[in-house]
């Protein structure tokens, strides 16, 4: 399968459980309202899934399966980011605009809107031509990516006051991050003795 | 080879679970104790309380050990409340994850 077509087929797969949710709430078996949780965990779960590939082949060295993953990060930080504009319109339309300015000040909500904010440049430069044009700096921005989640992490805890499947979540990273760290340890001491 | 493809499952099989657990609704954690089931009243039982409250009842459910309701007040806020099964006794209410009522000695 060619590159191109493989993106688009996960592309489209990726936005498929959208769909449903978007027709289930058009056809009135479902509430905004619990809509808000499996948007908000599923683009969690995808922003993870698209931030464990890069320390991932940093501690184990890349093959077919990596090379494929890193290819596809971007397909999944933008779907990630679609689930989080799919649970903004579900916020939406639950709350209208006067009850979102009322709970506003509310810490299980302004950190939600913060989270979103720290997302929006990374999502805004998800294309090749900003790549060619920011150079550096455009891994500088998306390294707003590690913020937004911590933030988004916070979101969840303070709404749900369940810290299990939170932690859940973050072990993968945090194991992957551990793993890198180690290589990169591994490559000072060895650069150091050589 | 073998140690990747490894390290990869480790990796991912935490997220895999999940993505096919039910998403956990918030129910911060609140344990109501009452007694075996059969002794609870129907949760319907809790309309005319809600009503009471003045507020709009948006969604009743059982979660946990507690009935809980979703409901707006008259100021349009979204409130989580926990009821006691058995007692009908409300214990907690959150507004988005904020306390904002707790039954004094619970």
């Amino acid at each position: 399968m060619k590159r191109k077509q493989l993106k688009t087929l996960v592309s489209v797969g990726l936005a498929v459980p959208g769909a449903f949710m978007l027709y289930d709430f058009a056809a009135g078996t479902t509430l905004a309202m619990d809509l808000l949780e499996p948007t908000g965990v599923l683009s969690v779960r995808l922003m993870i899934l698209a931030m464990l590939a890069g320390p991932l082949v940093e501690a184990f060295g890349t093959n077919r399966f990596f090379a494929a993953w890193l290819m596809l990060r971007r397909n999944l930080g933008v779907a990630a980011f679609g689930y989080v504009l799919l649970h903004l319109l579900f916020y939406a339309v639950d709350m209208t605009p006067p009850g979102i300015l009322d709970e506003l000040g509310l810490p299980g909500i302004w950190t939600g809107w913060l989270a979103l904010a720290l997302l929006i440049p990374s999502a805004a430069i998800s294309f090749d031509s900003a790549v060619r044009a920011l150079g550096r700096r455009w891994k500088t921005v998306q390294r707003l990516v590690y913020l937004a989640l911590a933030v988004a992490f916070t979101h969840w805890l303070l709404l749900a006051w369940d810290w299990l499947p939170a932690a859940l979540h973050i072990a993968p990273l945090a194991i992957a991050w551990l793993l890198r760290f180690r290589q990169r340890q591994a490559i000072v001491r060895h650069r150091s003795l050589s | 080879m073998n140690s990747i493809l490894r390290a990869t499952t480790f990796a991912l099989a935490p997220v895999l679970a999940l993505s096919f657990a039910p998403a956990a609704y918030a129910d911060g954690n609140v344990a109501c104790k009452p007694g075996p089931q059969e002794n609870w009243k129907p949760i319907d039982k809790l309309k005319k309380k809600v009503w009471m409250e003045g507020w709009t009842l948006i969604k009743l459910q059982v979660e946990g050990d507690c009935y809980e309701v979703y409901a707006r007040n008259s100021a349009g806020q979204v409130l989580e409340a926990f009821y006691h099964p058995e007692t009908l006794e409300k214990l907690v209410v959150f507004r988005r994850g904020t306390e904002i009522y707790r039954k004094k000695g619970f």
